[in-house]
């Protein structure tokens, strides 16, 4: 090949090299030539009041950590914003979509809980304040590398360049101000161990963060437990309001994400506590059929076999070898 | 592999494969690299069958990977085996336990195991001179909140130590009898900590064994086994145990 004799013109191997890499964004999929790119599209429920829904999965290389629920109000002194998404991607790409339709900086940011696919996105609004629990801030801090571990290990690339931010600011229950914009904090703790509730008294909107679950499976990694979290919900079937805007899942009109949540755990609740009773397996207890009534909940069965390995021991410990024995 | 090679291999294969190789071994059903060295260590040139009727159920995923639960039910086989082997081919220490039902055993069990990656599980039963293999696959990555906290381990194991929890349900054709043993469990592969891991498991009856297990350090730790034996509840057994540095447990099931 007389063409590779000899010195090749510096003119030409440039050429061929930019043929290649070209030829290379063509021909590779997308996402290995290009950062993660998300669709959200936020969609107006109630004044100033806008929701990006997650989907309905688990985190993976194909959802990029867009399975939970952001909210933003635009104040008129600027956006206040519920939960930022798994990545800083996906903040960024949040912050394009509030721009898309408000004018307003966004200045503020509530986290509702320390999950990952809630607070990674942080990073993508410098400058606002970040306000939280204190338990939340500390859960964040000792659990943000492994949680950064598991981001990488399940989403690939999508989480590049993605740093922990912890919140800046410490709210408790009681009123608290965004600028001039007063909202209704309530802390609870059923969920994560501490759960931020909002009420905008304004416009009558929840955001019940990961207390609450719509048509998808709660998850219940750092739960203290499934009796405080029954309970805590219901308390929140008391408060007044007129739209709900769960942790995942759709927005409703009335409370039903409350009850089905309820009604979740509850289930849950029973089939621990009746396979521990009677001596069953822990697969025995993950593999039986789940209820009908399930069937348009999304990631049952995948959130039932974590809960198992979340709480199985403890009922164990009380109903199957708390039995007094008589024979020893 | 990523998953456009596989035609492309199976087109290969197509093109290379002489009429011989089909012929003398099973193809793994769970494709894993590591079966034919274990076949090899574990199962000796004793024929092998990869047999359906030995079940093998876990989670499809290890939310702690530290205690894992893996269920065996190859009743097919009861009143008819020698022993069972499980073992989870890419953990450190492979085997779990090599299980003789003597007496009273049945294939019906279930153990928790420690899961140090994304690996085939495996169990094999030597029925009339073959081994009779089954198995299934766990995913070794937790789900998105597993925390090092979640898969804890004890740090004050002492003062629980050789503490014998035990309790016993009807169960088809016999009785299950439910076991849970404080005991670290530690493998020595940790530095600094040397191995210190229950070796010998046995339910005795009438004073003599009437099933045993030797356990390796991938049992996890605090061991919980269900067993299922062939007595009835007016059959009584005692549980007992002894670990690699002599300490012996000895606890009535009532």
């Amino acid at each position: 090949m007389p063409f590779l004799d000899g010195a090749v013109r510096p003119g030409l191997a440039k050429m061929a090299l930019f043929v290649v890499l070209a030829l290379g964004a063509v021909l590779l999929p997308p996402r290995y030539a290009l950062a993660f790119e998300y669709e959200l599209k936020p969609v107006a429920v109630a004044e100033r009041t806008w929701v990006v829904e997650g989907r309905r999965e688990e985190l993976s290389e194909d959802n990029g950590g867009d399975i939970a629920n952001a909210a933003f109000i635009a104040t008129g002194d600027g956006v206040i914003v519920i939960d930022t998404g798994s990545t800083l991607n996906y903040g960024r790409a949040l912050r394009a979509a509030i721009a898309t339709v408000t004018d307003q900086p966004v200045r503020w940011i509530i986290n509702t809980h320390h999950h990952p696919d809630h607070v990674f996105g942080n990073q993508a609004f410098e400058g606002a304040e970040i306000s939280a629990l204190p338990a939340t801030r500390a859960a964040l801090k000792r659990d943000a590398d492994s949680f950064r571990a598991t981001l990488y290990q399940r989403l690939g690339d999508a989480v590049r360049g993605t740093e922990t931010v912890l919140p800046t600011r410490s709210v408790q229950q009681g009123e608290g101000r965004f600028g001039a914009y007063p909202l209704q904090l309530f802390a609870f703790s059923g969920h994560s161990g501490a759960d931020l509730v909002v009420l905008d008294p304004a416009t009558g909107v929840l955001f019940t963060g990961d207390l609450v679950f719509h048509r998808r499976a709660p998850t219940t990694p750092h739960s203290p437990g499934i009796g405080i979290w029954r309970e805590q919900l219901g308390q929140l079937r008391a408060l007044q309001f007129k739209t709900l805007v769960p942790g995942h899942g759709p927005v409703s009109r009335d409370g039903s994400p409350i009850e089905e949540t309820l009604d979740y755990l509850d289930w849950l609740d029973g089939r621990l506590a009746g396979g521990a009773a009677r001596g069953a397996t822990r697969n025995e207890v993950i593999q039986a059929p789940l209820p009908e009534r399930f069937a348009g909940m999304a990631l049952v069965r995948y959130e039932l076999t974590r809960s198992v390995s979340h709480f199985y021991a403890d009922y164990e410990e009380a109903l199957l070898w708390a039995e007094p024995d008589t024979t020893k | 592999m990523a998953g456009y090679l596989r035609p492309l291999l199976a087109v290969l294969m197509l093109f290379c494969a002489s009429p011989g190789i089909t012929a003398e071994a099973q193809k793994d059903p769970l494709d894993s690299f590591m079966w034919e060295r274990y076949r090899e260590r574990f199962l000796g040139d004793t024929p092998v069958r990869f047999d359906q009727r030995v079940r093998v159920q876990a989670p499809a995923f290890a939310e702690d990977s530290g205690q894992v639960p893996i269920d065996v039910d190859a009743s097919a086989f009861n009143g008819r085996f020698q022993r069972m082997l499980l073992w989870v081919e890419l953990n450190p220490i492979p085997l779990v336990f090599d299980y003789r039902p003597l007496s009273d055993g049945l294939a019906n069990l279930s153990i928790n195991v420690r899961l140090e990656q994304s690996s085939a599980v495996r169990v094999a039963v030597l029925s009339d001179g073959v081994w009779h293999v089954g198995g299934t696959r766990i995913e070794g990555e937790g789900g998105g909140c597993t925390t090092p906290g979640i898969a804890k381990t004890e740090d004050n194991w002492s003062r629980d130590f050789g503490k014998i929890m035990a309790r016993r349900f009807d169960h088809e054709p016999g009785s299950r009898v439910r076991v849970k043993l404080s005991h670290p469990m530690d493998s020595g592969l940790i530095p600094s900590t040397r191995p210190f891991y229950v070796e010998q498991v046995a339910f005795i009856r009438d004073g003599e064994p009437a099933a045993t297990m030797a356990w390796q350090a991938s049992v996890s730790e605090n061991p919980e086994l269900a067993l299922t034996l062939k007595g009835d509840s007016d059959a009584s057994y005692r549980f007992q145990a002894r670990d690699n540095n002599g300490n012996e447990f000895d606890h009535a099931i009532p």
